[in-house]
């Protein structure tokens, strides 16, 4: 089943000078569970892609389509509530809320969907317990380290039983051991949750785990293959 | 809305350091514009109250000429059914004739221009009261030598003696103006009041004597039994001469009326200026002194009169140039705390700014992860809101006692400044005023800056795009 496609999709920045064409013509889609990683050098147009699928920015032309829903027919508050619902994110640099205990932030977004409090709790301790932080609830983030943030980042993602994960080069802040924790952790999580991940990466370790590696190039998909692993 | 507050009492103590000494600005300037205020309103209070009650009252019924030109000629006729008819009327308090006008006091070689009224001494009860600021204890240097005959510690003696020359009209101001601490006086007042005690009189309905002013019967040289020559011109320019036996001294809290001040029955007034069944004005007392109360008798009152020569006017018609300046006055101290509140309100907006800067990637990462910036826009106001409430909470209750308590001990301003003070015709008191009007304004005052300061950070959300947001 598709969750996600991008159909004919560009992205055209207009400075004064100089006309970028950050995504060229994209199509694509994506089916449950995939665990896909979009690749490619520095400003090839990965994190744009990255924020045209979440909503965060509008194409300049063509569509994308989540669960039959097209982003651009949405206003603003809308958009919101449809990112609240369907997309989970990831960020390079964790972007904990850093008042809010390990706990409070996966909540935050059951909060913001108004699930009841004891629902929340089960969830957010079962998320917790699986990124292996079982025992870090009540810590905030500047008390845990940072593959310790970003696990908790990635249950915050998967809090709201999203459609998609959008991960944002979630390694490059990471030592090697604590990537790699990660990375195990988010294939389970792919396998239990039935969840689909979209990464934007040039972390061989996230490349080889990936089901399906897109190759992107000044914008362009150059290479989209899916891999047995 | 829970998790709104939570995450603001939070988002509040993120930085610890900075909020403290953004409340402690709003602190310091609840604190300080309360106190000054009350003192302030304390004062114009204690000299309207002084002046309203010892001489103009909150309305007088005169002669129309009678207040640009205040001689006996324009004086007017009353009967009894008159004042019955004014007393009558909703929120009157007392209704008291007099008459007045001036002329020179003379004792010995001293010789003095004074104010002379005549009172019903029953009615004046109501109004003024003059029996209740006779002078009932007077600090002599006989008196305290006395007192050195007693067991008076060197300390009371010290308070007493700086004291020497002045008259009371109660225990409780003699307590007051002393300074005595509580063990004083338990073991001291007594003594002090039985050696200062003053010995005085008051006027019977068809009295022939006078009632001197405290201060003036100290210029005149004159006590209880002398007689003093009163000199004038009468009605239509007949001479207004006698001479007066003095029943008592009187004590005033304005210290210019205390200077100048003759008191005597209508009827002695009357036949000294030649002007019989005439009086010059009638002083109304209301219950409040509020300008709608005061409008609505006054109108009542005029729709009354039956002389279309006389017509009643208001407290701060006749003390103009004194409301005037007072009015002024306020007008400045209010300034003077706009002054204050616009250098706190740009210490609150630095706040807001190093937190908008500090915080929009975390607003971007909010935004992005699905909170409405609706809501987002609420947790910064309540987190500002609260910064504002707890400057203003603890400015308020910090300023509360102390205003209570120079409400009920007001501070008495001696040495220089405080003669200063009296030569100036001020009382040299400085109570303040109660709780009130000027407490509420504070927390309008201080909400509305909070919600000024929110403008930006507002605006700056509102425009929020999530990405830019996202790289900062």
């Amino acid at each position: 089943m598709k969750v996600l496609e991008l159909k004919n999709v560009n992205k055209i920045y207009n400075s004064s000078e100089i006309k970028v064409h950050a995504v060229n013509n994209v199509t694509l889609d994506f089916e449950e569970a995939e665990f896909a990683a979009i690749v490619g050098p520095s400003g090839s147009g990965k994190t744009t892609l990255l924020n045209l699928i979440g909503g965060l920015d509008m194409p300049s032309s063509g569509e994308i389509i989540v669960g039959g829903t097209i982003l651009s027919e949405l206003k603003p508050s809308q958009l919101i509530d449809f990112r609240l619902h369907n997309i989970g994110f990831v960020f390079q640099s964790f972007n904990l809320i850093p008042v809010l205990t390990a706990r409070e932030n996966v909540e935050l977004i059951m909060v913001l969907q108004k699930w009841p409090e004891n629902k929340r709790n089960l969830r957010t301790i079962e998320l917790l317990n699986a990124v292996g932080l079982g025992d870090r609830l009540n810590s905030r983030p500047a008390r845990l380290s940072g593959g310790e943030q970003q696990r908790v980042a990635v249950a915050r993602a998967l809090a709201s039983k999203p459609k998609f994960v959008l991960a944002d080069e979630p390694t490059a802040n990471l030592d090697s051991k604590s990537a790699a924790t990660l990375l195990e952790i988010m294939v389970n999580l792919n396998r239990e949750e039935n969840v689909t991940f979209i990464f934007s990466t040039h972390d061989p370790r996230v490349v080889k785990m990936a089901r399906r590696i897109i190759i992107l190039e000044d914008g362009k998909i150059v290479s989209d293959e899916k891999q047995c692993q | 809305m829970k998790e709104e507050f939570r995450l603001a009492w939070r988002n509040l103590w993120r930085n610890r350091r900075r909020t403290v000494i953004t409340a402690a600005s709003v602190f310091f300037a609840v604190f300080f514009t309360v106190i000054t205020r009350s003192l302030q309103l304390g004062s114009y209070d204690h000299m309207i109250n002084n002046i309203i009650q010892s001489f103009t009252g909150h309305l007088q019924v005169q002669h129309i000429k009678y207040h640009d030109d205040p001689l006996i000629d324009n004086s007017f006729a009353y009967n009894d059914s008159l004042i019955s008819a004014i007393s009558a009327i909703e929120k009157v308090v007392s209704v008291t004739p007099h008459i007045e006008s001036f002329t020179l006091a003379s004792n010995g070689p001293q010789t003095k221009g004074v104010a002379v009224i005549g009172i019903d001494p029953a009615r004046e009860k109501h109004f003024s009261d003059p029996e209740a600021k006779l002078v009932r204890y007077r600090i002599t240097g006989e008196a305290v030598e006395g007192m050195r005959t007693g067991e008076l510690p060197e300390k009371v003696l010290e308070k007493v003696e700086k004291n020497i020359g002045r008259s009371y009209s109660s225990a409780a101001r003699i307590e007051l103006e002393l300074g005595l601490t509580d063990e004083e006086k338990n073991h001291c007042l007594s003594q002090i009041l039985k050696y200062s005690e003053f010995k005085n009189g008051y006027l019977s309905p068809d009295d022939k004597g006078i009632l001197l002013a405290d201060k003036l019967a100290g210029f005149l040289r004159a006590g209880i039994g002398d007689s003093i020559i009163l000199m004038g011109q009468g009605y239509h320019g007949v001479s207004a001469t006698g001479i007066f036996p003095v029943r008592g001294i009187i004590k005033l809290p304005s210290p210019g009326l205390d200077s100048r001040l003759v008191i005597m029955t209508i009827p002695a007034a009357q036949q000294l200026f030649d002007a019989d069944g005439k009086i010059t004005s009638l002083v109304i007392n209301l219950k409040d002194r509020s300008g709608r109360t005061i409008t609505k008798a006054r109108n009542k009152i005029n729709a009354l009169l039956p002389d279309t020569n006389t017509s009643a006017r208001t407290w701060y018609e006749l003390n103009e140039v004194l409301y005037q300046q007072m009015r002024g006055d306020s007008q400045s101290g209010k300034l003077m705390l706009l002054i204050l509140y616009f250098i706190i309100f740009f210490g609150i907006f630095g706040t807001v700014l190093m937190m908008i800067s500090e915080r929009r990637r975390e607003f971007g990462v909010l935004v992005a992860i699905g909170m409405r910036k609706g809501k987002l826009k609420r947790i910064v106001i309540i987190e500002m809101v609260m910064l504002g409430i707890i400057g203003l909470i603890t400015g308020l209750l910090a300023g509360t006692p102390l205003i209570t308590y120079f409400n009920h001990n007001p501070v008495i301003i001696k040495g220089d400044l405080g003669k200063m003070m009296e030569d100036w015709g001020y009382d040299a008191m400085m109570p303040t005023a109660p709780v009130g009007s000027y407490f509420y304004w504070q927390v309008v005052i201080v909400i509305l800056m909070i919600l000024l300061a929110a403008i930006y950070p507002l605006r700056k959300i509102g425009k929020l795009k999530e990405t830019e947001a996202l790289k900062s």
